[in-house]
């Protein structure tokens, strides 16, 4: 396995040049005082180091060795401990926390970027950190002042860890569902019963406590996902001092078997009776878990990509190192046995699709966390909302789209490396592994494109789409005499079109077929996600052409924007055609006769 | 973990109704090969599959093999497992008479792989790497190689592998550097390291018969300098049994993603005892003439993985509650509804079944045309060999591929349970991803097709397979029922070869079109494959329909997962079409050294 190095140059380039950053924190209210470029740089910088120097190395042997459980207890590998604290002493946990409670109050835009290095380095760590990240925001958002006082400042310093606790094991996806039950004890606190599964971090020995945010429902709550309640419930009680004392009457059951992600203990928790606090209004936890939600489902996001960014490392250097074949078009490496492969265009197809869609991801999980920090920072309402708006429609996207196409990176960085893509020890079949899982959790891939197609596309007739055409459309008419880009807009255009086409005959459908939302739901967010890569691409092309005879970093820029517009924008041809044969083929066939 | 349930009636449906496989044998001269005797086969095979392998399956991957100076040891119960496979007589089954064999077709022993490589693909590995070894003994082996080896080959008292891979050469056997230096008593010292080699050692036989790539002194270098020879672990005592270790060890085994079950091997030769098979210099000719079958055996792979993982999660997507259907509730009486319910999940389980079934289709007919190669003669075999040359490399890539893509959709249709081991379904997909790499990867298997296979014979290979489909075509003209299936199939059959022509014309002014095109054209060529294929099942279907059937379900389903592969999957073309005509200089343009930008 290559050695992971920060790509610091493709993340200033995004944040800095095509994103303006300082621009925008210099605007709003909330950052324009507390946010400056030079910390902010420093902050990348530090993050490109103690990730690629402390976190990286760890993660090839915590795959092979794993968490363990034992006498009730999980331990994590050899190595995570001293790490974890060394990372936490930095108090990455709390970079973009509250200032109030201790955090650092730094906007998602480099949240993103700093979260995009550590699961590079590695996922499984990584979400020990992210997911106590999470569970703060969600605190932060809906706990009493109390609770945040008590908890928060311990969880940004990385001395306790978060971990959500929201399925059963007959509840996933459906978690109107859910059977945890809390009972009032009377004196403002709740007794918590019931099993979670699949939650990860849910117990640990990184730290002295885990606070874990678990859904449940009050007695006679309304049915369904309406009823169910946010209670904060520590693993271990905590005293008035702080001090952390006996057991909480949360055990952990067993630890998963999996795929991937090995070195995160995914567990099986009990709650019996377990004390708890109820965070936000009664009956009204998912809503308070939704907060949380946009940030955590780009987070997952963009595990997929550092992911893929970590297999592209490895692959490229592979690809200039091993030698097989020669060049079809005359040797390459006459001193050679044979040429390296990466003369050979298919393995040059590999690579470029990944660079196209890692780099892709990158630009369009800054634009998101951007949007999420206009509506958290804005204080004018109209540019809040907006903001709002396009962080509704877009997260389904980052979710879903990056982690599909991360997975296909990885494919192809495995791909690359023939029969040793499969052999542990190179290290890429591990981030396939590991990729697998962030299709599936934070709510399917699936479940995204239902999100994406039924409630931010059709119920609102098409509106918060209309948002994103016309930005599009704007963009396009600014640049239309553009001459670097110009042969990026029509198909740009085109796209979009195409795409507006389908969000048009997908609403009408809808409007007599209750099946067609589900049936065209997954192509739509392809293909959605497609043209939004394509923007993003004619962005970075925009902002690369002129300097590109300078520089051959930008230079490389404009030629990887041809590359997606060549190879891989054409992908949106056939989606169209897919989703517009309708929902008859996917229905018709009864359930005994698959 | 799923339950295996071998198809036997959807195998059926290709073999016989399809296919019309009683005549095929009976133009094929292969009498035993009747229809009641081919049933039994399939059925005893069927069980064995499901009793036998199919239990062993998890556990073998959780178990893994283990390396130890002495061998490798494979993992609980699989060695019983081959010991009844021998007692059986599986391994003779498709094996030529005058060797010991039952001399039944190879497309029977398809079948029996499909069943066997959905049912533990890592343990069917053992057997079914012995048919590379097989082979070349049989094509090129001297009467005495033969009685000596060849018979136990059959027998499956032995089993072979190929070692092929050194560290330093994988895609590219031209640089290969294993040495064969002559031994006075006509054998040979062969000196080098292998690696990457499946069932290279293990505990389930008294021998191994190893077929190793070397090169004599003085051979010319690159591919034309490769000879093959026979190294067997123990060296045959004069009554044939295994006698003197011979110098060959294995060094270690490998830690993989999957196949755990399957040992594969770092093989050392140290001045090992080897004979030569074949022509001095010829080995990679020799092997060619079994490759094409190899690959089939490869690409059931695919079928497999997308068999294994439809069963699992159609069982799944049935038993599992969550939500509602958007159309009502269809399960009133539940919490919930099972998740077969949700357009998504049917999209998911229907990718599956087209593909699974598709893929059989495919293969099966495709191992038909290898009982001509093996059997037939004069013209009869080399159509079949030519239509085999073409399919092979869509087979392996194609429907591998494919295959994995169905196993991801398994994955997925279980949500979080997907990932977690017990269940299953994540092991399908890290044993059937190497599937997409040895035997040659995707790409080397899209070279394959569209340099040596098309545009070498100046398209006349794609020309064969698009003439057979024109027919088809024209057959079905007036069929009202058919049409929506015969005019998107003779629409793309027509486009097929405009996008070759083009392919040929733009290579002429620059060779890496070739390799730029290559893949995107390979699975342009598989989606089109396979169209044909589910219009033939589609009009068999419908016949069966017509004439009345007391299995309307089985056969509308049939023509439904047609309907839904044309409808949703194969637009995919329209996207690799456009990829290809945009070319490949988006792709060189860059200098090496910038990817790492």
């Amino acid at each position: 396995m290559a050695e992971y190095k920060a790509p610091l140059k493709d993340i200033r380039f995004i944040m800095n040049e095509v994103f303006e950053a300082e621009k925008l924190w210099a605007s709003l209210a909330g950052t324009k005082d507390s946010v400056d470029m030079e910390t902010a740089d420093a902050i990348l910088e530090e993050a490109g180091k103690i990730t690629a120097s402390l976190i990286a190395p760890l993660s090839r042997e915590g795959d092979e060795e794993g968490c363990h459980f034992e006498d009730g207890k999980v331990t994590v590998p050899a190595g995570y401990r001293d790490a974890f604290k060394t990372f936490s002493e930095g108090g990455w946990a709390g970079l973009t926390g509250n200032p109030e409670y201790d955090g650092m109050g730094m906007p998602k835009m480099l949240g993103a970027q700093y979260e995009e290095m550590l699961y590079s380095a590695d996922i499984s760590f990584g979400l020990y950190v992210c997911l106590t990240s999470g569970a703060a925001l969600a605190i932060d958002a809906h706990a009493s002042e109390e609770l945040k006082t008590k908890y928060l400042p311990k969880m940004y310093s990385g001395e306790w860890n978060g971990a959500m606790d929201l399925t059963e094991p007959h509840s996933g996806t459906d978690l109107g569902m859910i059977r945890a039950k809390a009972i009032p004890n009377g004196d403002g606190s709740f007794n918590v019963t019931g099993t979670k599964i699949f939650i990860t971090g849910g117990d640990n020995d990184l730290s002295d406590n885990i606070i874990h945010l678990v859904l449940a429902k009050l007695p006679d709550a309304p049915s369904g996902s309406r009823g169910i309640s946010l209670f904060l419930v520590p693993r271990n009680k905590v005293d008035e001092n702080d001090v952390v004392g006996e057991n909480n009457k949360v055990t952990v059951g067993s630890i998963e078997h999996k795929m991937g992600i090995k070195a995160s203990g995914t567990c099986v928790m009990n709650f019996d009776g377990a004390q708890g606090w109820l965070v936000g209004e009664e009956n009204k936890g998912l809503q308070a878990m939704f907060t949380m939600m946009n940030y955590e489902r780009l987070s997952v996001g963009i595990q997929g990509f550092a992911a893929a960014e970590r297999s592209y490392q490895n692959a490229v250097a592979y690809a200039q190192d091993r030698i097989q074949g020669r060049s079809p078009t005359g040797v390459a490496a006459p001193e050679k046995a044979a040429d390296p492969i990466i003369v050979h265009p298919d393995v040059r197809r590999m690579l470029m699709t990944m660079k196209a869609y890692t780099e892709g991801s990158r630009a369009f999980s800054t634009y998101v966390a951007r949007f999420l920090d206009i509506s958290k920072f804005s204080d004018d309402p109209e540019q809040k909302q907006h903001a709002e708006a396009m962080v509704a429609l877009m997260t389904p996207i980052a979710k879903a789209y990056m982690t599909d196409r991360a997975l296909d990176t990885c494919i192809a960085g495995q791909q690359v490396f023939g029969g040793h893509g499969y052999i542990r020890e190179w290290g890429q079949e591990q981030l396939v592994r590991d990729t697998r899982i962030t299709q599936i959790y934070e709510g399917t891939n699936g479940v995204q494109a239902m999100d994406l197609m039924g409630r931010k596309v059709v119920a609102n007739g098409g509106k918060l789409f209309e948002l994103f055409a016309s930005e599009v459309a704007t963009f396009i008419e600014a640049e239309s005499d553009n001459q670097a880009i110009v042969h990026l807009l029509k198909p740009l255009a085109a796209s979009v079109e195409r795409l507006s086409d389908t969000t048009e005959y997908v609403i009408k459908a809808a409007q007599s077929d209750p099946s067609a939302i589900g049936a065209a739901a997954v192509e739509y967010l392809d293909l959605f996600g497609l043209v939004a890569y394509a923007y993003m691409w004619a962005r970075m092309a925009k902002v690369a052409a002129p300097q590109a005879d300078a520089d051959e970093f930008y230079d490389v820029k404009v030629k990887t924007a041809n590359f997606f517009f060549a190879r891989i924008l054409p992908k949106s041809v056939s989606l169209v055609e897919s989703i517009k044969a309708g929902a008859d083929e996917m229905m018709s066939l009864t359930a005994e006769q698959f | 973990m799923p339950d295996y349930k071998a198809p036997l009636r959807d195998i059926r449906f290709v073999m016989n109704e399809v296919l019309n496989s009683e005549k095929h044998y009976a133009d094929l001269g292969a009498e035993d090969a009747s229809p009641d005797m081919i049933d039994a086969i399939i059925g005893e095979g069927a069980k064995f599959c499901e009793e036998v392998l199919a239990p062993i399956n998890q556990s073998g991957d959780q178990e893994g093999c283990t390396w130890s100076p002495e061998g490798v040891k494979t993992p609980a119960g699989f060695k019983e497992a081959y010991a009844q496979f021998v007692e059986g007589g599986w391994p003779s089954m498709n094996a030529p008479v005058e060797h010991g064999g039952q001399g039944l077709p190879e497309s029977i022993n398809i079948v029996l792989s499909e069943m066997i490589g959905t049912a533990n693909w890592s343990w069917g590995m053992y057997p079914g790497l012995s048919h590379g070894a097989r082979a070349t003994i049989e094509e090129h082996g001297t009467p005495e190689q033969q009685e000596t080896y060849l018979t136990k080959l059959v027998s499956g008292e032995w089993t072979g592998t190929m070692c092929l891979t050194e560290p330093q050469c994988g895609s590219d056997l031209g640089i290969l550097t294993t040495k064969a230096e002559p031994n006075a008593d006509g054998s040979y010292a062969i000196t080098g390291t292998k690696i990457f080699i499946s069932a290279g050692e293990h505990d389930m036989v008294d021998n191994i018969v190893h077929v190793v790539l070397a090169r004599l002194p003085g051979a010319p270098e690159g591919t034309k300098g490769i000879s093959l020879f026979i190294v067997p672990k123990f060296l045959p005592d004069t009554a044939g049994n295994p006698g003197d270790k011979n110098g060959v060890t294995c060094g270690s085994i490998e830690h993989k993603m999957g196949i755990h079950g399957n040992a594969t091997c770092v093989m050392n030769f140290d001045g090992a005892k080897g004979w030569l098979i074949g022509p001095e210099n010829k080995g990679l000719n020799c092997m060619f003439t079994f490759m094409n079958v190899a690959r089939i055996g490869t690409s059931i792979q695919g079928l497999a993985a997308a068999e294994g993982s439809f069963q699992g999660a159609l069982a799944y997507a049935k038993d599992r509650l969550a939500m509602r259907s958007l159309s009502g509730p269809k399960n009133p009486d539940g919490k919930a509804d099972p998740i077969i319910v949700h357009p998504d999940v049917r999209r998911m389980l229907l990718t599956q079944k087209a593909i699974a079934e598709g893929t059989r289709a495919m293969i099966y007919y495709a191992a038909l045309q290898a009982d001509w190669v093996q059997h037939g003669e004069g013209e009869t075999q080399k159509d079949a060999d030519d239509i085999l040359g073409f399919l092979t490399p869509i087979l392996k890539a194609f429907c591998t591929e494919a295959g994995y893509e169905a196993a991801n959709h398994g994955v997925q249709v279980f949500g979080g349970h997907g990932f977690i081991a017990e269940w299953g379904m994540e092991q399908i997909v890290r044993d059937t991803r190497i599937a997409l790499l040895y035997e040659g990867t995707t790409g080397i298997q899209a070279l394959d097709l569209l340099g040596r296979k098309i545009l070498m014979t100046q398209g006349a290979a794609l020309r064969n397979f698009t003439k057979m489909v024109h027919v088809f075509c024209k057959e079905n003209e007036g069929n009202e029922s058919m049409k929506q299936f015969i005019e998107p199939l003779s629409t793309l059959n027509k486009e097929w070869g405009e996008i070759t022509m083009k392919i040929g014309a733009t290579a002429m002014q620059n060779r890496d079109e070739v390799g730029a095109a290559s893949v995107d054209f390979l699975m342009y060529s598989g989606y089109v494959c396979l169209a044909y294929f589910w219009a033939r099942m589609a009009e068999t279907a419908q016949q069966k329909i017509a004439e009345g059937t007391s299995e309307g379900d089985f056969y509308n389903a049939k023509v439904q997962t047609a309907s839904f592969y044309y409808d949703r999957i194969l637009p995919r073309t329209a996207a690799h079409a456009q990829m290809i005509a945009n070319g490949g200089s988006s792709m060189m343009e860059m200098d090496a050294e910038h990817f790492a930008f």
